[in-house]
């Protein structure tokens, strides 16, 4: 997958349920730019042009970040905090997705900026459902604000492939 | 003379009198002194002048009434006397008259026989004739008393006598010689008649003139008379008065010392009782005072026998016993005649006798007026045992050391008594250490208990978390690709198969919600209170907005009443409302309409509310069923659920002291109630706050 023009970045360390919301936004059509990232470490890599990912440019930050919040090395809530705590990347939509619905989780994901927060259905039919909204909502009725990796003051870097 | 023999006899009488009446204030004091003297020593110098005052006003008094009674006597015979010559003079003058008269009838009779010669006038002179010697020796007669009137009568008598003499020689001439008088002889009778008339009136105008010279006088006198009458009774009026006032003043003064006399007897009577009594009290209370000190002394002495464990006896100044008791015989086994005279220091042990002590313990009862000691004594017998002594020191009236009063107590028991609660303290005081340090082992075990349970609530907590996150990822990965299998291959798939796939994603739906109910219900578990004020009614109809999908292609008939305020977790009192309606929603589906009520009774302060259907209901006998999880009175394939809703609903109202209830009939529907309270420590919270708490 091009890492470069990515429209969703899905944190999950779970293959099967990244399966399962690729089938989900795909439904949809939304499923042709998505960057799957099994941990914490590799996402914050990718959101921040690093590691492996030191070919990306920050002008192309992903549109949604999808984020399960139990994450080998990592954990989402970190990941979030980063995120949010970038002025770089704090505008990028973070949309929480786990299975749980630990109370703690929900008031501190909200306290570190999240701007979703979702409990993955056990149902299937529910689960693209949510997906489906979630995508459509972020992906096409919300309105991202404009910014340029110049007008963030960033130098342009090489794009590598993973 | 009369009347100067009448005065004298008059003045006699009165002086005699006068005599007679000064005798008496010679004898009345004597007999009056006689009577009063001795009852009324006390006023001889007020009574002397008194009686004399006394005295002199009646003797006064006497003379005034003689004097007036004679006055009055003298009076009455001068009025008396007055009339008699009145009447005299009168006789007097009437014979006179009298006397006149004849001699003129004489005259003119024999004038006129002389003259006419008739009988009748010589009959007539001849009757004037005989009278006028009569009247002639009456007027003498009674004028003999007045020499100037027999005078007078001296000279009317010849004129008289000449009068008759020369009517006689008229009457002669003309009877014996029918000779008729001449007028001389006629005026010589006119003559002799006027002497004789002048000298009666002569004699006339002197008894008037006596007359009024004794009126005179008699006036005189009855004026004197008079007042010497209303003099003297006025005088007497006075003096009897006086008299009177001096008599009730002296009987006013002789009642009063009569009054006194007898109120000092009646005093010195009662006095002489008064002391009599005191006397008598007197000696009947020194004969109690006798008695009571026989008594007590008797007393005593039984008190000093009967004292048990004590021992009374006295000591002289150098500690020598002088007197023993039976009581000391008891507890120190020595008689009276043994230890009498012996120094009190062989009642102590040799060690203490000879360390000198039962001579320091008497300078030391002397020194603080008492000495106490609680030690060793020994009785005769050689014994020795603990004490509690006593030693007194008595001092005479002049203050010199007469002895020692000493008194020793067998304490013994008590010793042994302390002994057995010194024991027992200390036991108890083992007891105690040893309560105490199973109470720290308990508080220990307590903590650890708490720290226990408070780790493995942690672990549950991590337990649940995994429960939630671990369970339902796969669960969600089997109902996923089911349904992918189903949608990707589905047509490849023989219709059992897609059926088999079917069941699966079902049981995984089930799955995923009792995983999910399980979970809220642990919620409930750890949730901690949020409470606050809610509006109950608003929160019902959101509840009732989020139930709307169970509603669609239904007729539901909604009954909620005012169902107020409640203080409580907003959110825990909606999802107990959730549950309870959507359990109503659940059991009316077969109902053409359901009808659901929800309401609030509020009863002596205790709030209630409840959900009531008219759905399928349930049997009574499993009501208390009802509320424990995994609980269904319903198959599943008649009625889906979990039989966790109303465990949680029941924790939740536990979770505000509240209990749940439901009363149900078969076919008929049900009534789930649940009442809220606060919990304490919130209500206390709430207090101190200064917030109503309403319920």
């Amino acid at each position: 997958m091009n890492p470069h023009d990515v429209d969703i970045l899905l944190v999950e360390d779970s293959p099967d349920d990244a399966d399962l919301a690729i089938h989900a936004l795909r439904k949809e059509k939304l499923a042709s730019s998505i960057f799957i990232a099994r941990d914490g470490e590799e996402a914050l890599n990718f959101i921040f042009c690093r590691g492996e990912f030191n070919d990306r440019y920050f002008d192309h930050p992903p549109k949604l970040i999808l984020l399960d919040l139990k994450l080998p090395k990592i954990d989402g809530m970190q990941v979030l905090r980063t995120i949010k705590s970038d002025p770089r990347t704090k505008a990028i939509p973070v949309v929480i997705m786990t299975s749980s619905k630990e109370e703690r989780d929900l008031v501190s994901g909200y306290d570190l900026g999240a701007n979703s927060f979702i409990q993955k259905p056990v149902d299937f039919d529910q689960f693209q459902e949510t997906v489906k909204q979630v995508g459509l909502y972020w992906m096409v009725t919300n309105q991202p604000p404009v910014r340029t990796p110049t007008q963030l003051g960033l130098a342009p870097e090489a794009l590598t492939t993973t | 003379m009369r009347e100067p023999s009448f005065l004298m006899k008059t003045l006699e009488a009165t002086s005699e009198l006068h005599l007679r009446t000064n005798r008496r204030p010679q004898e009345a004091p004597l007999g009056k002194k006689s009577e009063i003297a001795e009852p009324q020593p006390i006023h001889a110098p007020i009574e002397a002048p008194l009686r004399r005052r006394v005295t002199g006003g009646f003797i006064v008094a006497v003379l005034m009434t003689v004097f007036i009674g004679f006055s009055s006597w003298r009076y009455a015979r001068l009025a008396a006397e007055d009339a008699d010559w009145v009447v005299h003079t009168y006789s007097v003058m009437d014979a006179l008259e009298l006397t006149a008269k004849h001699v003129i009838e004489m005259e003119t009779s024999a004038r006129t026989f002389a003259l006419t010669g008739q009988d009748s006038f010589l009959a007539s002179y001849e009757a004037a004739r005989g009278t006028v010697a009569q009247e002639e020796d009456a007027l003498r007669h009674l004028t003999a008393d007045n020499p100037n009137q027999q005078r007078r009568l001296d000279l009317l008598e010849p004129q008289i006598g000449a009068a008759l003499k020369f009517a006689a020689s008229l009457v002669a001439k003309r009877q014996l010689l029918e000779a008729i008088p001449s007028d001389s002889e006629i005026l010589e009778t006119e003559r002799l008649i006027d002497a004789a008339r002048a000298t009666s009136q002569e004699m006339k105008a002197d008894e008037m003139h006596l007359l009024s010279l004794r009126t005179q006088k008699t006036n005189a006198g009855r004026r004197l008379t008079s007042f010497i009458i209303v003099g003297g009774i006025l005088v007497g009026a006075a003096l009897l008065a006086f008299a009177r006032l001096a008599v009730n003043r002296e009987i006013d003064v002789s009642t009063g010392a009569r009054a006194q006399i007898s109120t000092m007897n009646a005093e010195l009577e009662q006095r002489v009782e008064q002391r009599t009594s005191l006397l008598q009290s007197e000696i009947a209370e020194r004969k109690r005072t006798e008695a009571a000190l026989q008594q007590s002394e008797e007393t005593l002495r039984l008190l000093l026998d009967g004292v048990k464990d004590h021992a009374i006896f006295m000591l002289d100044p150098e500690g020598r016993v002088v007197s023993w008791t039976s009581c000391a015989t008891r507890l120190l086994g020595y008689q009276s005649n043994e230890i009498i005279g012996q120094h009190v220091s062989c009642l102590y042990s040799s060690a203490d006798s000879e360390s000198g002590k039962p001579g320091l313990e008497l300078e030391r009862a002397i020194l603080n007026g008492r000495n106490e000691e609680i030690g060793q004594r020994k009785r005769k017998d050689g014994t020795l045992f603990w004490a509690e002594a006593m030693e007194s020191p008595l001092f005479n009236d002049s203050g010199a050391l007469r002895g020692f009063a000493k008194v020793v107590r067998d304490i013994t028991e008590r010793k042994q008594t302390e002994h057995v609660l010194v024991l027992q303290a200390e036991h108890l005081a083992r007891t105690s250490r040893a309560l105490q340090v199973l109470n720290d082992e308990l508080e220990l075990r307590v903590s650890q208990r708490t720290t226990q349970l408070e780790s493995s609530n942690q672990e549950l907590e991590a337990f649940t978390y995994s429960v939630s996150h671990d369970l339902r990822a796969p669960l969600r990965h089997i109902s996923g690709f089911s349904k992918l299998l189903v949608e990707d291959f589905g047509e490849r798939l023989q219709p059992e198969a897609k059926q088999y796939l079917e069941r699966i994603v079902h049981g995984v739906r089930r799955m995923g919600i009792l995983v999910d109910e399980l979970l809220a219900l642990a919620g409930v578990g750890r949730h901690k209170l949020n409470v606050g004020y809610a509006d109950v009614n608003s929160l019902v109809n959101e509840v009732v907005t989020i139930l709307t999908p169970e509603t669609e292609g239904r007729l539901v008939e909604w009954q909620i009443g005012d169902l107020g305020f409640a203080t409580c977790d907003a959110v825990l009192l909606a999802q107990v409302f959730q549950n309870l309606i959507g359990n109503a929603l659940k059991f009316t589906r077969s109902r053409a309409t359901a009808v659901i009520e929800i309401g609030r009774i509020e009863d002596a302060g205790q709030l209630t509310f409840f959900v009531r259907d008219n759905g399928v209901g349930f049997d009574m006998k499993y009501a208390d069923k009802l509320f424990g999880v995994f609980q269904r009175l319903h198959r599943i394939e008649d009625f889906e659920g979990t039989g966790i809703g109303l465990a949680t609903v029941r924790r939740i109202v536990q979770k505000h002291a509240g209990r749940t209830w439901a009363e149900a009939e078969l076919g008929k529907g049900a009534t789930f109630y649940f009442t809220m309270a606060l919990p304490a420590e919130v209500q206390a919270e709430m207090r101190s706050t200064g917030e109503e708490v309403q319920l």
